[in-house]
């Protein structure tokens, strides 16, 4: 560990104490990622496995590098490559205003990560602005895939942060379980809306009721016709009636046209209409993206 | 996850030479014969297949520990980390890597004692402890460079026995498991550390439709694959079911234990460090 320079604190990841370092050979600034090992029986603990697993084996610009894992002193420290903020501290920074060709330009590399993991049969899962890393360049790239468990259930979350709803499916906030790209397509769209509203969530729900309500409202409250099987679900209920009170050209009014398409494609309750992440690369909202420069 | 396996750290990093594959192994072979090695290999990856089973995991776990072990041993002496202890190393971190859920470590170390007793009595009686285990799992970890997730021949096997049944209308219940158990058996030899995984479970769907008398040569024939690859696969494991056919577990492994020399344990971290670097 003598080789990386400790620089400063940088957050609580799902497992551990994350820091800025510097490299004292090469001066490369990266990000370390010190995994816990108080549980005396779990070992290695397994969010953390997963993530060095899957990041092993995924290696695409937009999703978030691995460099190294070091073992030192009985303990185990990831070294990621370092990006300057994360979404949320990137809203914050852009006082309520964002050029809608930096909207188009983050969503196109969010769904370009998505679409590699999922080609790979990753699902990330836990998509949230948080875990989404932007560099200096404004380069995004998807990155904590320690919850990305098969059930998608956090082993233990430790830090203070509840574990967000906002960006959860319909369908999981009924019970189903989290097999399907779809839930990443799901938050994909809720992360659009926020991003084009420069840093206002689309759906801030305070428990899983609320969560569905504030859903339902804007899109309507799916019936078995527009959603055959949604009363299956394991822990459905029956929600008020409520009909679409508001346009997506209110939800989302600095964004074009093509814009709302694409968001209403990925707000979609019913996961299998849901649209994935390919096709969403090829919609005609990115036809004039220059993506030569992503 | 099921990924693209030719971009995958199993075929970057984890297909071997055989020629650095006996290099490294030189260490060993000064004291062991190369079919004492072998009979070695055989014998510990019985014993995590008898670990597995001991814990009820699924046959995947078992497949990935044996691929571990092998990894490990690839790289370093059996002097280095007692593959006693390397054993249920590879299948807690196997369990965890596959999602098997977590592996209770009082259970896993209750099943390894019950088994030397029971099973093994032959075999060194020291107890495993817990910590001795999570301090070999970081061992393990590092000299894998967390390269965890192993293709196994099976996937590649059911989709070729599903183009045998389409294509051939060829659907034979007994050539299914007969392949699948050849496949088991394949975890015995060094074909995982040398051979993509298909090219296993071909040489597997070979040698089984051989020994059932099936005529697969047609089918063979359209497949546009290296077949004299499929037949250094298949050289591996008959060369297997030879030496197997005489090989007494109770009778030859204290002799051949005996020849490793002393491991140097996990407790002293010291001795450890000093054979891995």
């Amino acid at each position: 560990m003598q080789k990386y320079e400790k620089l400063e604190k940088i957050g609580e990841g799902t497992y551990g104490t994350v820091f800025k370092a510097k490299n004292r050979e090469t001066q490369e600034v990266v990000a370390l990622k010190r995994v816990r090992l108080d549980d005396d029986d779990e070992g290695v603990p397994s969010s953390a496995l997963r993530e060095i697993c899957l990041l092993k084996e995924l290696k695409h610009k937009n999703i978030v590098r691995l460099y190294d894992v070091v073992h030192s002193d009985r303990k185990l420290t990831l070294v990621f490559e370092y990006c300057d903020q994360d979404l949320k501290k990137y809203f914050d920074s852009c006082n309520s205003e964002i050029d809608q060709s930096v909207v188009k330009s983050l969503m196109y590399q969010l769904l370009r990560g998505l679409a590699f993991c999922h080609a790979h049969n990753v699902l990330h899962r836990d998509l949230k602005p948080q875990n989404l890393l932007i560099n200096k360049n404004m380069e995004l790239k998807l990155a904590d895939f320690g919850l990305a468990r098969a059930f998608g259930i956090p082993v233990r979350c430790y830090s203070a942060e509840v574990v967000t709803l906002w960006y959860r499916p319909p369908d999981v906030l009924f019970g189903a379980k989290l097999y399907n790209t779809s839930i990443d397509m799901w938050s994909s769209g809720c992360i659009f809306a926020e991003i084009a509203n420069a840093g206002r969530p689309l759906f801030p729900g305070g428990d899983v009721e609320d969560q569905l309500k504030r859903i339902f409202k804007l899109l309507g409250t799916p019936t078995e016709e527009s959603w055959p099987g949604v009363s299956q679900l394991p822990d459905f209920k029956p929600m008020p009636l409520y009909h679409p009170s508001m346009t997506f050209g209110q939800v989302v009014p600095n964004l074009s046209s093509k814009g709302r398409d694409l968001l209403q494609r990925l707000l979609i309750c019913n996961p299998n209409q849901r649209l994935a992440a390919d096709p969403a690369l090829q919609h005609s909202y990115f036809t004039d993206l220059s993506t030569a420069e992503l | 996850m099921a990924g693209n396996f030719w971009q995958s750290s199993h075929c970057q990093q984890w297909l071997l030479d055989r020629q650095d594959v006996l290099r490294e192994r030189g260490n060993d072979l000064k004291n062991l014969s190369e079919e004492d090695y072998q009979k070695l290999m055989v014998f510990f990856a019985n014993y995590i297949q008898a670990i597995g089973e001991g814990l009820k995991v699924r046959q995947q776990v078992i497949a990935t520990a044996t691929v571990y072990f092998k990894r490990f041993y690839a790289r370093k002496s059996l002097k280095c980390i007692d593959p006693f202890l390397l054993a249920p190393t590879c299948v807690f971190l196997a369990s965890k890597v596959e999602e098997f859920g977590m592996m209770s470590t009082t259970k896993l170390t209750g099943t390894l004692a019950n088994l030397l007793k029971t099973r093994y009595p032959y075999a060194p009686q020291e107890p495993i402890r817990v910590n001795q285990i999570l301090e070999a799992e970081f061992f393990l970890l590092e000299m894998m460079d967390c390269c965890l997730i192993v293709y196994h021949p099976y996937r590649p096997l059911t989709q070729f026995l599903h183009d045998l049944a389409h294509s051939k209308e060829i659907k034979d219940e007994n050539l299914s498991s007969l392949a699948w158990k050849i496949c088991n058996d394949s975890l015995r030899t060094d074909v995982s550390l040398l051979y993509p995984p298909y090219q296993i479970a071909l040489a597997c769907l070979h040698i089984a439709s051989v020994m059932i008398g099936r005529d697969l040569k047609n089918w063979f024939a359209e497949l546009s694959v290296d077949m004299e690859k499929v037949f250094e696969v298949m050289q591996y494991i008959l060369s297997l079911y030879r030496l197997w056919k005489n090989f007494d577990e109770k009778e030859q492994v204290p002799l051949l234990l005996q020849k490793i020399g002393k491991p140097s344990l996990g407790p002293s971290l010291m001795d450890v460090n000093s054979c891995l670097l």
